[in-house]
């Protein structure tokens, strides 16, 4: 959906903590009791977050897998084992690599066309269009996706992968275009002018300066359009119909209706499955962009 | 990141001598590679805001004579909505989980865990960031899958409190909304976090500094430098958080389904179980239609609050 | 439709559609070659189907070389499939050439247009007088004409596990006369064992038409109140009978004769009821359909051998043991064809093979459905294969049928809505039925109801 924050993008590159050291010597007993109290209740806040999530690490691994959070008397792969199978796991795991690398391409290509004229001219039309763009961030997908079934129906394009492809990265563009517009905006103009006094075009500079020196901003957009397309479930679930075609979020919300209530236990590897790239492309693109909090403003899958 | 300049330092603008003519050909000519894009926005999300707007006065339906001849009805789907008992309550909940969960659980929470962290030490901060962060990166879907199993009758949260001599209750049926509300916020605190973190991180120290010798106590501080400080970030967080929550449909869907009866259905969900469920297409858009007004509303309340940056 | 214009008159939109479209249609053949997709449900236990045409398209395929037959099976539980399938027949690009069609939507899907009229493909099918009329009349329009070849049958009742029921101290042929009689069994086996379920009935949203058939209708159809009345065409409203089928949901709901709200309001129950709880002696009586023991046999998908033994059954009384005594309700599958298909000759011909006698006989038997074809029925290894066809069959004798209007599947969510309400504590009968009657009046207009 569109959700990313504006304030985000004034984060400085620096982690937060980084900036500011601690002055342990300087502590008075006051500040060190607020410290311990302060460390507790991180504690015990980390803990409650860590409940939920812990049961789908050990719920994957436990032969008997209950709902319950609980190490598992003998740790077994058969729950990994038993999903992954061609038709269960690594088809809807494609269709969700298709969809997600789909739709980051499109959405990376329009955004880099169009942020190139917004950066560089200053035009009238820049102003409303980029407030429309903004508009568009905001809207609820969600909200839209009844209409949306019925477009797709007079289009012709209902159950069909590159349609859907093709809406996901509509409504990523937003955003995406927001980011890349910033990213341009900060490679300096005077490289291009020298080119552009030898003579080459808009776009040449364009693929020859300027991308090369926005790589990493545009690997961050691409990994983040992925990685919420990837966890899209509402998109697919209403716009694709055929099994073959469904991506992992659909299909383990099927596997959940028949089986969740007894096989808790692949459930949770299906689940774990499905998330792990994910997961690693986050820790990827906090490398890139120098720490994960400055990211508040790039992903939310 | 990328920084949200006012503009490129080097943006140029059009000579003073050039001719009208000549500035609107060029702008047109270099207005073209916006085509793609605009193409898809107009497409993909125009097309669906105005196809919203038209539906609603459709009896369109999925199955029935409705479904091979949808007819105009004007303002029916409306006016049956508003006698619907199920709209209002489905409103009301609305509005409860978004300020529940958004604007009071996410906010503050997230909050006060980016204050926390900075009197933490390294490991208990960076344990605990990522265990937040985690549960954000995770896919909705097994987010809900999790949050599943901690509410059920016989999941986490209920062993625990047994452990405690507390027989819990079955949450996901006698307090739906509780437990979907905790869900959200368990789900999206780390947004929160992370935009605070980095904006206290901004408040230049020699303020709070000074109003440490100045005698004011931490509540004072907060109250008094910090929060003020970073008051836009407040803003934009609460309208960013708002509009993201009033959209959750999968985390809602996966842990109640909208149940029991009618207890946790919020508009999205509504508006998915009238349109699909009951095939009332007609009647479900009008539902989507209310919905984006809502969003419209706090995306141009959102963007009047970043209007300096845009310009 | 009139804003799709404008929004496609951009070349550049157009051709994004254009381009679009080509790559989204790629199941179209048309030089020549046939392809022919069936939808059919797959969800759970319900394995029947999806094994029934894996098998026909081997052995169509193979037959004629020239035709594809592409599956689809439709992984959702029963309410989500009408709505899937629906979805997909709404756009040329995705209905199904050959489906897998509840009787009870036939004629709603008619009026939108989905289904074919088979009566020229079936004047020429030599085996269609085989099929008994009172089936050939659930696949009918309401323009007489014949838009769904039946795949079988079924009635329902009582189910009983004779263990628990004889820890109750209940006879092992028990067979309870009136409601009260059922309730009282059902207070004996929670007196008994309080941890077994006594009774379940199904209700509430998840659990969609089986909640109204399976359960709701079971009750009202023994009460002697109807939903419609058909001298008049119209839909029943204001009926006594209507809130006492839904105090009995809310007696047994509320002193946990029945599974909780939520085990009822899971999407599975009906996979748990079969498959878990009446194996493993956790459920007493089940108000269920005849076709139970498809997931018991050897093919099914929680064999138990031992079920012929375990289980016993009996028929659902009526109310207050008015005439006639019981009372069943009959529903039933077709096989449809889509509209909108390209190849409407070949789509009927995989039909005929599908639907031939060993196909239909094997599916009567593997999904332990009322068998439609005579050649079937009277086939000795039909009756062999499930001890419970002679009592099921009887049952045809105090069937009803649901109504045969295009907006019964409207009505069936209503009744749904209300079930849960109840069920749920969160209106009692008279305001759940009342809020049902005003669903109705939305739905077909007050002019079409009657006052019970």
């Amino acid at each position: 959906m569109a959700d990313v924050a504006a304030p985000a993008r004034r984060t400085p590159a620096v982690p937060a903590p980084a900036r500011r050291s601690h002055r342990p010597s300087m502590a008075a007993p006051g500040q060190r009791l607020t410290r311990m109290l302060a460390n507790l209740v991180l504690v015990v806040v980390g803990l409650c977050f860590l409940l939920p999530l812990g049961w789908i690490v050990l719920a994957s691994l436990d032969a008997r897998a209950t709902l319950v959070v609980d190490l598992p008397d003998e740790v077994t792969f058969a729950n990994f084992t038993a999903v992954m199978t061609p038709e269960q796991t690594w088809v809807p795991l494609w269709n969700a690599f298709v969809l997600s690398a789909g739709a980051g391409l499109v959405t990376v290509l329009a955004a880099v066309l169009a942020a190139y004229p917004l950066s560089r001219y200053r035009m009238r039309f820049n102003k409303p269009f980029m407030y429309a763009v903004l508009f568009g961030t905001c809207l609820p997908i969600t909200a839209m996706m009844v209409p949306v079934y019925s477009l797709f129906v007079r289009l012709n394009l209902l159950d069909s992968l590159p349609g859907t492809i093709f809406f996901m990265a509509a409504t990523s563009l937003p955003m995406a275009l927001w980011m890349t517009k910033n990213f341009m905006d900060s490679v300096p103009l005077s490289l291009e002018e020298a080119a552009w006094t030898d003579g080459a075009s808009a776009m040449t500079t364009l693929r020859r300066i300027v991308l090369p020196l926005m790589r990493p901003g545009l690997a961050v957009v691409f990994i983040f359009v992925f990685i919420q397309a990837w966890g899209n479930f509402f998109v697919p679930f209403v716009l694709l119909l055929s099994p073959e075609k469904q991506p992992a979020a659909v299909s383990i919300f099927a596997f959940f209706g028949q089986y969740g209530s007894v096989a808790y236990g692949q459930l949770a590897a299906y689940s774990m499955l499905y998330s792990l790239p994910v997961i690693g492309l986050y820790v990827l693109v906090s490398r890139i962009s120098g720490s994960g909090f400055s990211l508040a403003g790039a992903v939310k899958g | 990141m990328a920084t949200l300049a006012p503009a490129a330092a080097g943006t140029r603008g059009p000579g003073p001598q050039a001719s009208r003519g000549r500035h609107l050909r060029r702008d047109a000519r270099r207005l073209v590679p916006l085509a793609p894009a605009v193409v898809l926005l107009a497409l993909f999300m125009l097309g669906p805001v105005l196809w919203s707007f038209y539906g609603s006065f459709t009896n369109a339906a999925l199955t029935g004579p409705a479904a091979a001849n949808p007819e105009f009805v004007g303002f029916e789907n409306y006016a049956n909505l508003l006698a619907d008992p199920d709209f209002p309550k489905s409103l009301w909940l609305t509005v409860l989980f978004v300020v529940a969960s958004a604007i009071v659980g996410q906010n503050v929470l997230g909050l006060s865990l980016a204050m926390l962290m900075r009197s933490a030490v390294a490991p208990v901060r960076a344990v605990v960031a990522t265990l937040v962060v985690a549960a954000w990166v995770l896919p909705e879907i097994v987010a809900a899958f999790a949050a599943y199993a901690f509410f059920h009758a016989d999941g986490t949260l209920n062993s625990v409190l047994s452990g405690i001599g507390v027989a819990g209750p079955d949450w996901l049926f006698e307090y739906p909304m509780l437990a979907v509300i905790l869900a959200n916020v368990w789900r999206g605190t780390a947004f929160s976090m992370m935009v605070y973190s980095a904006a206290i991180a901004e408040v230049p120290p020699e303020i709070t500094e000074a109003a440490t010798v100045d005698g004011a106590s931490g509540v004072q501080r907060l109250v008094w430098v910090t929060l003020p400080t970073i008051r836009r970030s407040i803003s934009t967080n609460l309208m960013l958080t708002t509009l993201q929550t009033l959209s959750v449909f999968t985390l809602i869907y996966v842990m109640t389904g909208g149940g029991p009866g009618t207890d946790s259905s919020t508009l999205p969900i509504l508006a998915y179980q009238e349109a699909f469920k009951f095939a009332q297409v007609g009647y479900g858009t009008a539902i989507a239609t209310v919905m984006l007004v809502i969003g419209a509303v706090f995306s141009v309340v959102y963007i009047r609050s970043l209007k300096p940056e845009v310009d | 439709m009139r804003l799709a214009r404008p929004l496609a008159a951009g070349t550049a939109a157009a051709a994004l559609v254009l381009v679009v479209g080509a790559c989204g249609s790629g199941t179209g053949g048309d030089d020549g070659e046939a392809t022919i997709k069936i939808a059919y449900q797959k969800f759970g236990n319900f394995t029947q189907a999806d094994e029934l045409f894996k098998d026909v398209k081997a052995e169509y395929e193979d037959a004629n070389p020239d035709v594809t037959i592409e599956l689809v099976p439709i992984e959702a539980s029963q309410n989500d499939y009408f709505t899937k399938l629906a979805l997909m027949q709404r756009s040329p690009s995705t209905a199904p050439d050959l489906m897998y069609e509840d009787t009870f939507m036939i004629k709603s899907d008619v009026e939108a247009g989905y289904l074919l009229p088979l009566d020229d493909h079936l004047a020429g099918w030599d085996e269609w007088d085989q099929f008994v009329d009172t089936a050939k009349q659930a696949g009918l329009g309401d323009d007489g004409k014949t838009y769904g070849v039946p795949m079988g049958t079924d009635t329902r009742g009582l189910w009983f596990n004779k263990k628990v029921l004889a820890k109750a101290g209940l006879p092992e042929d028990w067979a309870p006369k009136t409601w009260d009689e059922l309730l009282e069994a059902a207070r004996a086996i929670k007196k008994a064992d309080p941890d077994v379920i006594p009774l379940n009935v199904y209700s509430g949203k998840p659990m969609g038409e089986g909640s109204t058939m399976q359960g709701f209708e079971m009750l009202l159809y023994g009460t002697g109140g109807t939903l419609y009345d058909d001298a008049s065409s119209k839909w029943v409203v204001g009926s006594q009978e209507f809130v006492d089928s839904l105090a009995f949901i809310e007696t047994i709901y509320s002193e946990g004769l029945a599974p909780t709200p939520q085990q009822a309001l899971d999407p599975n129950v009906g996979n748990t009821v079969s498959a878990e709880w009446l194996p493993a002696d956790q459920l007493g009586i089940a108000l269920d359909g005849s076709w139970m023991p498809g997931t018991w046999l050897e093919e099914g998908t929680a064999p138990w051998p031992e079920w012929t033994e375990v289980m016993g059954t009996a028929a659902m009384p009526t109310q207050d043991g008015q005439e006639p005594g019981a009372v069943s309700m009959s529903g039933g599958w077709t096989l449809s064809v889509g509209a909108g298909t390209e190849h409407p000759d070949e789509a009927f011909d995989v039909l005929t093979m599908a639907l031939d006698k060993e196909n239909s006989l094997r599916f009567a038997i593997d999904n332990s459905q009322i068998a439609v074809r005579t050649d079937v029925a009277e086939e000795p290894s039909y009756a062999e294969a499930n001890p419970t066809v002679p009592f099921f069959s009887d049952l045809v004798e105090v069937t009803n049928f649901r109504p045969a209007t295009s907006d019964y599947a409207q009505i069936s969510n209503a009744i749904q809505v209300a079930m849960e309400a109840v069920m749920t504590g969160q209106a009692s009968p008279e305001d759940a039925a009342a809020a049902y009657d005003q669903a109705v009046v939305d739905q077909v207009g007050e002019e079409n109801t009657t006052e019970g």
